[in-house]
Parts: structure tokens; sequence; C-alpha cells
């Protein structure tokens, strides 16, 4: 067959002037594909950004650890004993891995900001969280410490609520290290002099591979160091960690444990980690799934809108495709013709929701500033587009391929 | 009238499954867009429409001398202890009230009652009045003179639920933060969403548990909640010395007589600042801001932007249900060309049919509105489920309702119209043979 035939057979030339005469139905098909593809591909983009953000991983044991918190109550309450006590129970249980008394975590979005630098008189410190925990952390948290050494028991300093003073060693997260000295070797940060707030001097000890501030969505996200110090405020926090697969046997069993232990004190606001994390990152979970619903439910909508008008279609024409079918167009030419229709109108759709898309996404990032629309999306949102109407026009297409020579001879 | 009126009518029920097909199309994008207005309409609402204009968020500059409290260059968002009672005691306006959150334990003496952590704010007695808290028992406080710390105690609904079984408190005695507090007065339901008057738990916060005046944090030492600024580098160890350093963690409101008045407090609030210059603080240049309810609202950008780009995608949502519902309503009135042939063959004229299909897509747009306004219930019953601080003010009000009506039968006409047009230029003879 050479091309000339071959592009004959396509019928290109028909479908044009079907759809020249049929403009209404097709412009309408044409608008919903378009306005459907920008949703899309704009809404998807806005999607992909919010489950990158949820699933961003804090470098703590996520799915092992809960908290809860200790407040004492009444006059003879010994915060510094009881402290010591609860650890020393909560350890001892053969389930959990390690147990902490901790002023924040990543998630409780509550916590300490202080500025970092290399020297005193820094105009541009690193902003970093703090995180005041004993030498059971990096086990507490699940943290790995990629140079230098964990805290001894002695360095840890126990500390009023209103002190401001640091003990002198550190350990910095590898981007708070990375911020303050330049250099990815971290072992010629260890032993390096820092300032807090420009006015403490404190020493590095160890670089922890991720642990993340406690307040996600932060500028300064993966900026944190921990101080050996535990503050005796009347309300404790504690950070447990235990086995996988125990977690919610160990949490009831804790809050027990601790509650009956000592009744000069309330347990309260305990949770998991994981469900901190859901609802902190609540806004962005709410964002997400609505814009799958709206995703969804919009293919659905345009799929049914091009099934109903592909079937009215074929529905007016079947004397024709009766006619076609009589003077020698066989199956495969009828499928062809139609599935060709389609695949024009989707592409004009295609091309016009491309304008589209990229109008809306310059409206969001004008009125909203959001991010510039990456090429990805738009490609992305083509091919649902093109899957859509494959999926939608099948069924009636088939049917159109049915339709018997016969009809031509028969009546209106 | 009435003759085409039943045409319309009946018309609309003949082709059932096309007619529910169209307005199944034509709800869900009412529903869209129903449900995102809702979001932005309700969050934005008036929280104290009686005064709003003259009800003041006060901010002052005293931050570091090299560094904006926040970029580019504004104040922050709270003041110091020590603005907050001087500017109180000054009294320049018809109500002025500083506050902060605090916690404490609370030990009711009933046994009955166990004790439990109580969420506090600590607050002028002013601020009552101001933000027209209603009251089912009693009453708030006089704002006291600056040293002058009374135990006393104002309780929400729920904690008088709690402590004292819900009954009349008033000049009852609670143990709490290790002291003896007086009862003067129990809140009747007070939500106010947004909470504007303080929103750094959020803009949808519960409000707190118990009200106690302002001295008794700084006689109790009581806990900062909310959120710190600090600038300074060394406060020292005290608690004094957090109360006399540059730290903010204090909202200051007041409420001038009229709106007259707003450039006299500017006025007073510079005049303030400048004075604090003499004494060595505020080493900025002077950049107060005073925003009155509204203002502060848009300012914190207590709708947020996801908010208004869902509001965008539910209008486009709709439009293409809109395109949708026009080729079906097209399908429905093809189906019915012969039938029209026959009316103008038998004297009908053009604007009766065209009539008749404005009636029918006028119905068509009511029951769209009807069904979006029931699928709203439902996407708004998932939209608290999704943000549970939200459950508390999403309602569909009157508003609302005329909203998705509108909408709805503008949405239903508008995808008529193409269909009307094709109908009217219909030749009469072609469908008489």
């Amino acid at each position: 067959m050479n091309l000339k035939v071959f592009i004959t057979r396509l019928s290109i030339p028909p479908i044009f002037r079907t759809l020249a005469r049929q403009k209404y139905p097709t412009l309408m098909l044409i608008s919903q594909i378009s306005i459907a593809l920008a949703v899309i591909a704009n809404g998807l983009f806005i999607a992909v950004d919010r489950f990158q953000t949820i699933s961003t991983l804090s470098g703590i044991d996520e799915s092992n650890s809960f908290f809860l918190t200790s407040s004492g109550f009444t006059d003879n309450f010994n915060i510094q004993n009881t402290i010591h006590s609860d650890l020393a129970k909560i350890r001892a249980l053969p389930d959990v891995v390690n147990a902490v008394k901790t002023n924040s975590f990543p998630y409780s979005d509550s916590g300490d900001e202080f500025a970092l630098s290399t020297n005193q008189d820094s105009l541009s410190p690193i902003p970093a969280a703090s995180y005041k925990l004993d030498e059971h952390g990096i086990e507490a948290l699940g943290l790995e410490l990629v140079a230098g050494e964990n805290f001894s028991t002695n360095e840890v300093i126990w500390q009023s609520p209103h002190t401001s003073k640091f003990a002198p060693h550190v350990l910095l997260t590898t981007r708070t290290a990375q911020a303050l000295f330049n250099t990815d070797d971290w072992q010629s940060t260890l032993g390096e002099p820092i300032y807090i707030d420009n006015n403490q001097l404190v020493i590095v000890k160890g670089i922890i591979k991720t642990l993340h501030a406690p307040w996600p969505g932060w500028k300064h996200l993966e900026h944190s160091f921990i101080t050996p110090s535990v503050v005796t405020h009347n309300s404790s926090r504690y950070l447990i960690r235990v086995k996988p697969g125990t977690l919610d046997d160990m949490m009831s069993e804790i809050e027990s444990t601790l509650a009956l232990g000592n009744k000069q004190r309330l347990i309260r606001k305990m949770k998991s980690i994981s469900d901190a994390k859901k609802e902190v990152y609540g806004a962005d979970l709410a964002a997400l799934t609505i814009l799958l619903v709206v995703i969804v439910s919009l293919s659905f909508i345009v799929g049914l809108g091009i099934t109903g008008a592909t079937s009215l279609k074929i529905l007016k024409q079947t004397k024709q495709i009766g006619i076609r079918r009589a003077l020698g167009a066989n199956k495969y030419d009828i499928f062809r013709y139609f599935l060709l229709e389609n695949l024009i109108i989707t592409s004009i759709g295609i091309f016009t929701g491309i304008v589209f898309a990229i109008a809306l996404n310059v409206f969001l990032v004008e009125q909203h500033a959001f991010q510039k629309l990456p090429l990805s999306y738009l490609i992305i949102a083509a091919l649902v587009m093109y899957l859509l109407n494959i999926i939608a026009t099948i069924k009636p297409i088939l049917k159109a391929v049915r339709v018997s020579p016969i009809t031509a001879t028969q009546g209106n | 009238m009435n003759y085409t009126f039943e045409l319309a009518y009946k018309n609309t029920f003949k082709q059932a499954n096309l007619t529910a097909l169209i307005v199944l199309t034509i709800s869900l994008g009412i529903a869209a867009c129903v449900i995102t207005y809702a979001l932005i309409y309700l969050m934005s609402a008036d929280p104290l429409p009686t005064k709003s204009a003259r009800v003041l968020h006060v901010q002052l500059d005293n931050w570091d001398p090299n560094k904006a409290a926040i970029e580019p260059n504004l104040p922050p968002e709270q003041v110091t202890w020590q603005d907050a009672t001087n500017i109180v005691a000054a009294k320049q306006a018809k109500y002025q009230a500083a506050s902060a959150i605090t916690w404490g334990m609370v030990t009711p003496t009933d046994k009955n009652a166990a004790p439990f952590l109580g969420v506090m704010r600590a607050t002028h007695g002013e601020f009552f009045p101001m933000f027209n808290v209603p009251f089912l028992y009693g009453q708030g406080w006089q704002n006291a003179e600056p040293n002058e710390a009374k135990y006393v105690t104002v309780l929400t609904k729920e904690v008088n639920e709690r402590v004292f079984s819900g009954e009349n408190s008033i000049g009852k005695t609670l143990p709490m933060l290790g002291k003896i507090f007086t009862v003067v007065g129990v809140l009747d339901d007070w939500h106010p969403s947004p909470k504007f008057y303080d929103m750094v738990y959020g803009a949808f916060s519960k409000p707190e548990d118990l009200y106690i005046p302002f001295q008794i944090k700084a006689e109790l030492e009581l806990p900062h909640g909310g959120i710190t600024n600090c600038w300074e580098t060394n406060l020292g160890d005290s608690y004094q010395g957090f109360l006399n350093s540059e730290c903010t963690n204090f909202e200051l409101w007041v409420e001038v007589d009229e709106l007259t008045h707003f450039s006299d407090y500017e006025f007073y609030l510079n005049s303030y600042v400048q004075q604090q210059k003499q004494l060595g603080r505020f080493a900025r240049p002077i950049n107060n801001i005073l925003l009155d309810i509204n203002q502060w609202l848009s300012y914190k950008r207590v709708v947020s932007k996801d908010i208004y780009v869902f509001f965008s995608l539910a209008l486009l949502f709709l439009f293409v249900c809109l395109f949708n519902a026009a080729s079906l309503i097209s399908t429905k009135f093809t189906a019915s060309t012969h039938e029209v042939a026959l009316r103008r063959a038998l004297g009908a004229n053009q604007q009766n049919i065209f009539l008749q299909s404005m009636i029918e897509a006028m119905i068509l747009g009511v029951l769209g509105g009807v069904f979006g306004l029931i699928f709203s219930l439902f996407g708004l019953q998932g939209i608290s489920y999704l943000y549970p601080n939200f459950s508390t003010f999403l309602t569909l009000d009157l508003t609302l309702i005329s909203f998705a009506f509108g909408l709805s039968i503008l949405s239903s006409l508008i995808s008529a119209l193409g269909p009307i047009w094709f109908l009217n230029r219909t030749p009469i003879a072609k469908h008489l043979t």
C-alpha cells in the first residue's frame, strides 16, 4: 500500500467534514477534555507535592514510637525522682527498645529554636531546633550516629525550665554541620567549637544522620542539634520506642504502669508518632484527598460525557455505517474511522487543554505563590486523557463495528 | 402560559433517565462549588459583626535593631509583658486587654471530680466585654491595678459541668495552681471561628478551659503557652528576667469608642513608643501596626491558599459539568424535535417553544440545586472529617443555599442555551414527513 492510498484509507478528510457538520457536540466534547486536562495536570502536580511532604521521614523510628506526658499535681511531687523511676521502669520492660525524657520531638509542633554559628559575631547564624535528651536519646529515637560518639551518663545535666545554659557538648545533624562548616567530612567537624545564640560556646561531639525539627513545614526542617540535658518541668514528656509489632500493647501497658505507680500525677496526651504525624500534616492530607477526589470524579464525568456523545453519534449514523459496509468497507475500516475521529477530537482537546493548564498554573503562581508546572505533568495529563478516551469509546465503537451491511437496505 | 409550563413539566419526566443524568451532572458541579465556596465564606465570616471595625489588634516593633522580627520589615505579632501591662494601665481606649495562654493543675475539692491539667487564658477583665463573651452565670472581673492580683476565675461551661456538675458556681472556691480561686463567672458556649483574638495554635483551635487575671501569671510564675519569640541573647535564669525582657508572648487588643478614635489611638501608640525610646528601648524606627479584626484576619491569611485553589478547581469542575450537561440537554431536545415541529405546525410560535425550553431548563436547575445541596451536605461531612477543626462552623446557611440554587439555575440556563437555539432553528417541514 503506498502512502497516498494509506492516507485515503485513513479517511481523514471525511472525518473533518463530519466534525464540521456536528459543530456543537464536538465543541462540547473538546471543551470538556481541555478543561479536565488543565485541572488534572495542576491538581496532580499539587497532589504529588503534598504526597512528598507527607512521606518525608523525620529520622526517628516513626512506626514503633509513642509519647506521653506525666504531669504532677501535688505539693510533694518530686520531679527528678519521678523521671528517674519512670524511665527505669519503662526501660526494664522486655518489649521496650529504649525511652527518654524529651522537651520536643519531630511532629510535636512545639520546641525551641536557636541560632548556631562558628564565630561569635556572625550576622547570618544557622537556625536549628534543640532537643534536650540524655544518653539514651539516640537509641530511643532510633537515630543513626555517622561520626563521633554519644554522650556519656555524667555529661547529662539536670536543669530548671527557666535556665538558658547549655552543657559543653552537642550533637549536630548532618545538614546542620554542612550549613555551619560547609563540608561533608563529618570527622573534621568533631571537636570544633560553635556558638549558640552568639554567646555560649559548645563543642561538637558527634554527627547524627537525620533528625528533623519539630515544626513540619519549617524552612530549616533538617536543622537540629541535641544537647545532653533533662529539664525538670512539672509536666514531662517521655518518648518511648518499642519492638516492632508491640506498639498498641505497650502503649496501654506503660500507661497503666505509670498511672498506678505514682498517684501524684496524671498521664495524659498519649499518642503514637504516626498519629501525631497524621495530625500535623492534616491540612496536606486533606488537600491530597480532596484533589484525588476531584481528579477521579472529573475523569469519571468526562468519561461518561465522551461515552454518551460517541454512542449518540454512532446511533445517528447507523444507516451511514451500514451503507459504508455495503459499499465494501470492512469492520476494521469502521473501527479505524471512529477511533481516528475520537483521537482527533481528543488531540484538539488536549492541545487547547495544555494552553488552559499553563494559564491556570500562571494564575496559581501569581495569585497563590504556587510552583511552576513541570512539563512532565502536562504529558502525564495528556496520556491520561488519551487513555480515558479509549476506555470511554471502546464500547460504542465496537457496537458500530457490529452494524450489519443489511442496515443500508432497511428503512429509517 | 400554564399549558407551556405543563408541557415543560411533563417533558422533564418523559425521558427520566436522561433527566436524571443531566441533574446528576449539574448537581455534582454545584456541590463542588458550594462546598469550596462555603469554606471561604464561613472562614472569612466576621467573628464580631457588631463592632469588628472598632476592636483593634496592637503590634509594636521592639525588635533587634539589626534584624526585623518578620522579614522584610514587619514587627512581631505579639507584645512583651512590659508593653502589655503599660498600655493596658494607660487606659487610652474604651476597653483594653492583654492575654496569654498558660496551663496548670486544677484540683477540685470534690472527690468525684478528678484533677486535670487546665489550659488557661491569663487576661485582663475587659477581655470579656470587649469580645462580647456570653456569660451563663456571674461576670468577669475589673481590670486590676498592675501589681494587684486577685485569685478569681471564670470557667467555661464545659469546666463548670466537670467540676460543679453544671450548677451556678458563683462564689464557690476552686483549688488550682496550688492556690484557692473564687469563681466569679461561668461562660455560655463560646467558640469564635476563627479564634481571632489568639491564633497561635491555629485559627480554629478550641478556646481555653479557664480564665484567670493577667497578673496571676507573674505572681505564680506560670508557664508561657503559645509562641514566645526572643531576640536578646541573655535573659538570665529568673522568671522576672523574662517579664522584663523584649520577649513577645502576649496578644494585645483594644476597643475604641468610635471609628474616629482609631487615629487618636494610633497617635497614643506612637507617643508611647517615643517615650519608651527615651528609656532606651525600641531601637528600630517606629513601626506600629493597628488592625481591626477583619484586617487582622486577612493579615494572618486565615483562609489558606489551598482553599482558594480548591474553589478555582471547583469552578472549572462546574464548567466541565456544564459542557457535559449541554451535550445531554442537546440530546434530550433533539429527541423532542419532532414534537416541536408538530406544535409549530399547529400554530405555536417560536416564543412559546423558547419559553417552554427555558422552563424545562429552569426545572433542571432547581433539581440540580436540590441534589447539589444534598451532595454538599455529604461533602461538608467529608470536609469536617478531613479538617476536624472546621467541624464547629461548617453549616449551610441561607446565603449558601441561595448561592446553590442561583448557581444551579444559572448553570442549567447557560448549558441549555445552545440546544435551545438549535431547537428554535429547526426547519418545521423536514420533521413532518
